[in-house]
């Protein structure tokens, strides 16, 4: 085969299409990843994180074995990058226990295999004494535990893993068509927005794994795919506003809602409204914030005192159930084979991205004659071979245990390489980030081996500006740091920062009150008062979302 | 506890201490409350007049032009109130608005002068200073230590970005770049930049090094040495004839620290435009302070104003907090110069924007009633451009004596006044105003209020 020639092209650089590529490339596969934007751009970094037990599918018992089975595999291949939370559901109508009991045996029955203890059903007391926030007139609590993980991390490591078994990554690679097959090989065109030229590659087979996309890709090959999609959006709280996790069905409609500590913040969530718009413009509206506030306001009262940094918003692409309500759509996925050298995932879960890939793969193989067997729930991802002992480290680098323990959460092992650095440079011990916290030895390695083009490709890498000042202070010091590495010229340097805080200003904007009024004002007065960015004479290319009215 | 004075002046900040001094200089017994640091010291120290007409790239070549052109367009503008007065003849408005702008400034020149902030610039021309971006603003007045008369005017001129190792809020490579590359589009000098990074020893740290350590350093006499006999070498090696630091010269020895420099490497030396936490920010806020006191005002520190009392169409005292005490403070007059958000004179959320103490009526810049909106309805979906975003030009609408007014268009009280940023009807980022209407609208203020106490008196 030529340097253009494949056997297997993914498209789609989310949870599932870097699985995917993982898997081909580890099964001696000859494998490109196509992604448009930056892996984990898209809907997988504006989930939740939580691997699911699969507690909510009770009604689709085989699901919920999966998911049970996924998590245990995770926890093998990529623990460094998992955290666990508890849970609690404070119960204040009784009925909800009653319709949900059967919750408690379903989530029990697979809880010894992933590490956990039974559901337990608590009194009031000891539910309160776990979250004194919870409402007072509640009548029980029902307590279990979920595994969550960090989605840009795993994405990210499961391609760098893919690239190291040999597979080709490119990011910033949009596809714009298919050419017919001829002697086994069909082309697939992209526009390399890098480098602004348009490219063609030669392959056996394509893999669509393009999420909310799936139809535009198989519509390109010439096919019908029908999906359902679905929007939800999250608020995101400042800092871990509960002690554990609380999720409720005593929602606005009867929804179940959750309110979940995430990495340093909180996350409220989700609505789920079914959409047709562009997923690159949707944003959280004012009546999907209101909803989530109210909805868990039944629960936590307070909820309003805290600080609300920012939203989010994604498509989940579900598969094409219709006429009925959208939770009681599959959250199964489905493989479709279009019998043309194209296949297309619809549905699916982020804890389930393993699994399909297994799948995809097993078909590609199949279809190629390959008979290598899938280990990819076997061998760990990048960083997972071995403890980390921050205390060591933190004595032997003269660095707190904090910054170090954040660090370990990203990188496990590799914390290592990165630790090195600061030996020939001490001063890259500063922490550029304060609100993660990330310092400046992480900021340069990431962007050394880690192919990050944008500020916003580093946040998803590291976290920076994820914090309660949304990048305020760190933005024009993780640009520079940027412009450094790559030696971009000074406009560049100044787009890298506008970009940043369009992506960021994107998020703040619909929920902005309280507190952030102030912090926006504060990164307003340095970005626009005194750095006077918007009379700045560079290329800025509009979002999608900032064109229009 | 009561606490009696003529005139209390809620906030510290430019708008508050100009207000005060003004009032104290005039023998009013005087009181500035703050709560907290003011939105003054997070600034950079530099003070805006007006850079900028709302969503026009092309900037005011002079305050003067500027206010010129505000008071014909913006009639409401807290620039232009003071013409609109109805003791002042309509020929005399436009020269009413420049002329209490320019006496502001000179104002703020003479009593800044030898203080840890002295003011270099003038009412007929805009400067404009280099930021720690690279980029360039338009404004009024630099602290003199951030100033530089020759940088632009000789064809020769090599200026050198001089870093900090392990300091992270200054990179001299992005600056440096993205400085020449405007140089160039604009055609104009210095045509050529160099930059470096230099440590400073003797330091106890390599990394973390915070803008107050550095200049907490550089204040003690001679600690500059070390740092300019390196700086020498980088100097001589790109023959450089200005040197950029960013702007940690020292918060009370910064301008002896930049005439030494200048001294022993026998080239301009100037401080960077910075973010905070500033430097400059806090020399101009505690010499302001310092003015306030030396004129024998009174200022009370950590003490946050929370409610009121008032017979009939007066204000008679004001509740104040501190962590342990609570007083009440009565006063024949008061001023209100509590900031926007950052300062606290205002908050939003999802029930709209409402003023914090007095829940005085707030509106929006097109002076619609901003007490029901949405915040994030009143923004733009860009995040910076020329059109700022609107919900930092809600606030407070006042009369031509700087009163506070209700629905009705009346005074909300005979002897309550308002000043600076909690003012509506401007947009300080994207204009480039919002010093130099705090400090100009704080004068007004105290004018209006010393004469309302001297009626009553």
């Amino acid at each position: 085969m030529s340097d253009s020639e494949f056997d297997v092209v993914v498209i789609g650089g989310g949870s599932t299409g870097t699985a995917v590529v993982r898997d081909c490339a580890m099964r001696g596969l000859k494998t490109l990843l196509l992604e448009r934007d930056d892996i984990a751009s898209a809907s997988v970094g504006t989930c939740a994180g939580m691997i699911s037990s699969g507690l909510k599918y009770q009604g689709e018992p085989e699901i919920m074995k999966m998911c049970s089975t996924e998590v245990v595999y995770f926890n093998r291949i990529a623990r460094h990058i998992i955290m666990k939370n508890p849970i609690l559901v404070p119960i204040r109508d009784f009925s909800v226990v009653a319709a949900n009991r059967q919750m408690a045996d379903t989530y029990s029955e697979y809880a010894e295999e992933r590490d956990v203890p039974s559901m337990m059903f608590l009194t009031p007391e000891a539910t309160l004494e776990i979250e004194p926030m919870t409402h007072p007139d509640i009548i029980a609590g029902v307590y279990y535990e979920e595994f969550f993980i960090d989605p840009f991390r795993l994405c990210l490591l499961q391609a760098l893993d893919a690239r190291n078994h040999g597979a080709t990554i490119k990011s910033y690679c949009e596809v714009t068509g298919f050419e017919p097959m001829t002697n086994g090989f069909q082309g697939v065109i992209f526009y390399n927005r890098i480098t602004g030229l348009i490219e063609k590659v030669r392959t056996k087979i394509v893999v669509n794994a393009t999420g909310p996309w799936a139809h535009k890709i198989a519509n390109m090959g010439g096919i019908e795919l029908d999906l359902r999609l679905n929007k939800g959006a999250h608020i995101i709280f400042d800092r871990r506003i509960v002690n554990v996790g609380i999720t409720t069905k005593e929602s606005v409609d009867g929804r179940w809602i959750y309110l979940f500590p995430h990495e340093n913040t909180t996350l409220l969530g989700t609505t789920a409204l079914d959409t047709w718009e562009d997923p690159d413009t949707l944003v959280a509206s004012y009546d999907e914030i209101e909803y989530l506030l109210k909805s868990i306001e039944f629960i936590i009262p307070s909820i309003r005192e805290a600080r609300i940094i920012r939203t989010m918003a994604g498509v989940r692409p579900l598969v094409a159930d219709w006429n009925i309500p959208e939770d009681e759509v599959t959250r199964g996925y489905r493989v479709v084979n279009h019998d043309n050298g194209l296949i297309s995932f619809v549905g699916g879960k982020l804890v389930m991205c393993r699994h399909m890939a297994e799948a995809v793969t097993d078909l590609v193989c199949k279809k190629l004659g390959n008979d290598v067997v899938c280990k990819t729930h076997e061998t760990p991802l990048p960083g997972n071979e071995n403890d980390v002992d921050i205390e060591t480290l933190s004595r032997e680098y003269g660095i707190n245990m904090h910054i170090l323990e954040r660090m370990r959460a990203r990188r496990g092992t590799e914390i290592v390489k990165i630790l090195e650095m600061t030996k020939e440079n001490p001063e890259w011990k500063t922490t550029i980030c304060t609100c993660e916290p990330v310092i400046e030895a992480e900021i340069r390695y990431a962007i050394r081996e880690e192919f990050p083009q944008t500020l916003n490709d580093l946040r998803r890498r590291l976290r920076i500006g994820t914090g309660p000042c949304q990048g305020t202070s760190c933005t024009h010091k993780v640009a520079a740091i940027l412009s450094e590495e790559l030696d971009l010229e000074g406009d560049d340097f100044l787009v890298d920062i506008l970009d940043f805080r369009a992506e960021r200003w994107k998020g703040i904007r619909p929920s902005m009150r309280g507190e952030q009024l102030a912090q926006e004002e504060l990164a307003q007065g340095m970005y626009s008062c005194v750095g006077n960015l918007e009379q700045s004479d560079v290329d800025y290319d509009m979002k999608p979302w900032e064109e229009g009215n | 506890m009561d606490l009696e004075c003529d005139l209390l002046v809620i906030g510290g900040g430019m708008a508050g201490f100009v207000a005060g001094t003004i009032a104290s200089n005039a023998g009013i017994s005087t009181v500035v409350l703050r709560k907290g640091q003011s939105a003054t010291a997070y600034s950079s120290g530099a003070i805006d007049m007006i850079g900028y007409l709302p969503e026009v790239s092309e900037p005011f070549s002079s305050p003067e032009e500027g206010l010129t052109t505000i008071a014909g367009l913006y009639p409401l503008h807290p620039y232009s109130i003071v013409g609109y007065s109805e003791d002042v003849e309509p020929s005399r408005v436009v020269a009413e608005i420049v002329e209490r702008a320019r006496g502001t400034i000179a104002w703020l020149k003479k009593y800044l002068k030898d203080t840890a902030a002295s003011l270099i610039g003038s009412f007929d021309y805009n400067v404009h200073p280099i930021t720690v971006l690279g980029t360039t603003k338009p404004t009024c007045l630099v602290q003199e230590t951030m100033f530089s008369d020759s940088l632009q005017q000789n064809e020769d001129n090599v200026l050198l970005f001089v870093g900090l190792s392990g300091y992270p809020d200054f990179n001299p490579s992005a600056a440096s770049k993205t400085y020449l590359e405007d140089r160039i589009s604009v055609g104009e000098p210095p045509r050529k930049v160099g930059r470096c990074v230099l440590e400073i020893k003797p330091f106890g740290k390599s990394f973390n090094l915070s803008s107050i350590e550095i200049a907490r350093h550089f204040d003690h006499e001679e600690s500059i040495d070390d740092f300019a006999a390196q700086l020498k070498i980088q100097v001589e090696q790109l023959g450089a004839s200005h040197v950029a630091l960013p702007p940690v010269l020292g918060l009370r020895n910064a301008l002896m620290n930049k005439k030494k420099l200048e001294e022993i490497l026998g080239v301009q030396v100037f401080e960077l435009l910075g973010f905070p936490p500033s430097i400059p920010g806090l020399r101009l806020q505690t010499s302001l302070e310092n003015i306030f006191k030396r004129e024998g005002g009174k200022l009370l520190v950590g003490h946050e104003a929370v409610g009121y009392n008032r017979m009939e169409d007066k204000v008679t005292s004001v509740t104040v907090k501190a962590p342990r005490r609570k007083i009440q403070i009565n006063a024949k007059a008061f001023i209100l110069a509590s900031g926007k958000y950052i300062g606290g004179g205002l908050h939003g959320d999802e029930n709209g924007i409402r003023e914090t103490i007095f829940d005085l009526m707030t509106v929006t810049r097109a002076y619609h009633s901003a007490s029901g909106i949405l915040p994030s309805r009143y923004t733009n979906r860009l995040s910076i451009s020329p059109m700022g975003q609107p919900v930092y030009s809600c606030g407070l609408t006042v009369d031509p004596k700087f009163r506070p007014v209700q629905e009705d268009g009346m005074e909300w009280a005979s002897n309550l006044f308002a000043a600076g940023s909690i003012l509506t009807g401007y947009d300080y980022m994207s204009e480039k105003s919002g010093l130099g209407v705090a400090a100009t609208s704080g004068y007004s203020a105290a004018k209006s209020a010393i004469n309302f106490i001297k009626e009553v008196a």
